[in-house]
């Protein structure tokens, strides 16, 4: 039984990547041959040797890591106010008067579109690239989770004041719970925004960072750089969507 | 717990009630542009934050030269056949996914890799393809957009009641009949869900490609505005690009209400 099931697990992986390897033997072989320019498509081969030189100097781990701390402290931020105005809106009424209009015009703005404001107004450094992060991934985490605080049942809230409940007890005990399935929802969107926001600040206004790294290799005429970034670019976006599942999984079993 | 004021209204007559929530509702707004306005020149120089009156004579200028128009044209041209292109692209793909195995197969390999990159980091690819304008701002608009809408099309294809598939086999209905005339119609719904996701990424996408690699568009117009100092300029135009991507999420929703009528 053992081995007709590993045998289909076999079959099942074939059928499922054998179009990644005709397409990477397709993209050699035509690069190899000369069949397009080098600047537009440089072989495969030449683009990993490239990806390892660069990860193996300390580049690659180095402009990732410039990214990820904008990007995740950035997150960090907005994610910690977006809670607070969520459930601050959720809960009070004065609160829902004075942010929904706030948020009904903020959230459709194209966020990207303020890299001109935040290089004006803070500069080009990590400092405005974080601040600009935070306020951009804020508007989702708010939203989501005031969507989901609102949505309570009321008679926990009951049941829950019935039986005693402290305010400050409420909150923790009832309240973010409640509103944590939307502010999961909420880091679903803000963590790529998170790391868009980034990428398109680094191109702009350089500073390191794999954004900068990756639009060097245009400027330079070096395409194995703008391929081998985005194969890190790649290998990050896997890694923080994986780390996401497991924190949905794990703090979201009861749901 | 939404206007908890009702009562306090109640007094007035009906006809009045209306406009007096209109204005009870956004009072908030109205508060943060008075503070903007007092703050531009006094707290901050009015170089850096200009006011809104500053900023709305700049944007009626904007419009009644004629001025923006041309770039505002280019931002839209790319933006509408990138997300053109991928409706076209993703319905058809994500239908055929979920219909069959072999397509899935062939295609489910490629849409896993690019799904955890975000896809403004492809600009500077695009650059290397198609150089700079509207080539690379169309494709990295199209690949931006074309995962939600793929994934829409194909859940939704999926899970066709199976009863009205039965029906209609029962009554003779096969093949390409089958898809035009059950699978398709009870797909669209979810297809227009999917391109009301895509919107914000479309403008998202775009703007991003014209900040890195155009010399047209409202994107760059922001980026050398603010280059050249000219900040009431840079501005405007962010107010102009967030109130058409404003117009377009909010006229697609009505359009979508008037249209999908059968579910």
């Amino acid at each position: 039984m053992d081995v007709t099931y590993a045998r289909d697990d076999v079959v099942t992986f074939t059928k499922s990547i054998y179009s990644l390897i005709i397409f990477l033997v397709l993209w050699e072989a035509v690069a190899q041959m000369g069949l397009v320019y080098y600047y537009y498509l440089p072989p495969l081969s030449d683009v990993l040797a490239r990806f390892v030189e660069l990860t193996l100097s300390g580049e690659i781990p180095y402009h990732s890591y410039l990214t990820l701390r904008r990007a995740l402290v950035g997150l960090v931020i907005g994610t910690v106010f977006g809670i607070l105005v969520g459930i601050l809106i959720a809960r009070n009424a004065v609160a829902e008067w004075f942010f929904d209009p706030i948020i009904k015009i903020g959230y459709p703005i194209p966020i990207i579109a303020l890299v001109p404001v935040f290089m004006l107004w803070f500069g080009i450094g990590d400092q405005s690239k974080i601040i600009m992060v935070a306020i951009g991934t804020f508007w989702p985490i708010a939203v989501n989770a005031r969507n989901s605080a609102q949505r309570i049942d009321k008679n926990y809230i009951r049941s829950a004041r019935m039986m005693g409940t402290s305010d400050r007890r409420l909150l923790w005990r009832v309240v973010f719970p409640a509103a944590s399935p939307g502010i999961v929802t909420g880091l679903q969107i803000a963590l790529p925004l998170s790391l868009i926001i980034t990428f398109v600040f680094e191109m702009v206004a350089g500073g390191g960072g794999l954004g900068a790294l990756e639009i060097e290799g245009v400027r330079t005429f070096d395409p194995t750089q703008v391929y081998a970034t985005i194969i890190a670019i790649m290998l990050i976006g896997i890694a923080l969507d994986r780390a996401l599942r497991l924190l949905r999984n794990h703090y979201l079993r009861w749901v | 717990m939404a206007h908890a004021d009702t009562g306090s209204l109640g007094v007035l007559p009906r006809r009045f009630q209306h406009a007096t929530r209109l204005i009870v509702d956004w009072i908030p707004l109205a508060i943060v542009v008075v503070l903007w306005e007092f703050a531009s020149g006094t707290a901050v120089p009015a170089d850096v934050l200009p006011s809104p009156v500053t900023v709305s004579v700049q944007i009626a200028d904007l419009l009644a030269t004629g001025e923006i128009f041309s770039h505002l044209f280019v931002s839209l041209f790319r933006f509408g056949v990138g997300l053109g292109l991928s409706i076209a692209v993703g319905v058809v793909l994500g239908i055929g996914m979920a219909r069959s195995a072999p397509i899935e197969n062939f295609f489910d390999v490629f849409l896993s890799m690019l799904y955890p990159i975000p896809k403004v980091a492809l600009v500077p690819l695009a650059m290397l393809w198609l150089g700079v304008g509207t080539g690379p701002a169309v494709l990295v608009v199209f690949l931006a957009c074309l995962l939600p809408i793929i994934m829409n099309s194909y859940n939704a294809a999926g899970d066709v009641d199976q009863n009205l598939v039965w029906s209609a086999k029962m009554m003779g209905t096969e093949g390409w009949e089958l898809l035009r005339k059950v699978v398709i119609p009870a797909t669209i719904p979810h297809i227009l869900t999917g391109i009301r996701q895509a919107i914000p990424i479309a403008f998202i996408a775009l703007v991003s490609a014209e900040l890195v690699a155009s010399y047209e568009g409202i994107g760059y117009l922001i980026l050398e505005a603010g280059q050249v100092g000219n900040y009431s300029l840079m501005f405007a135009n962010i107010v102009v690009i967030s109130a058409v991507a404003y117009a377009f999420v909010t006229g697609f929703e009505i359009a979508r209400d008037r249209v999908v009528v059968w579910t």
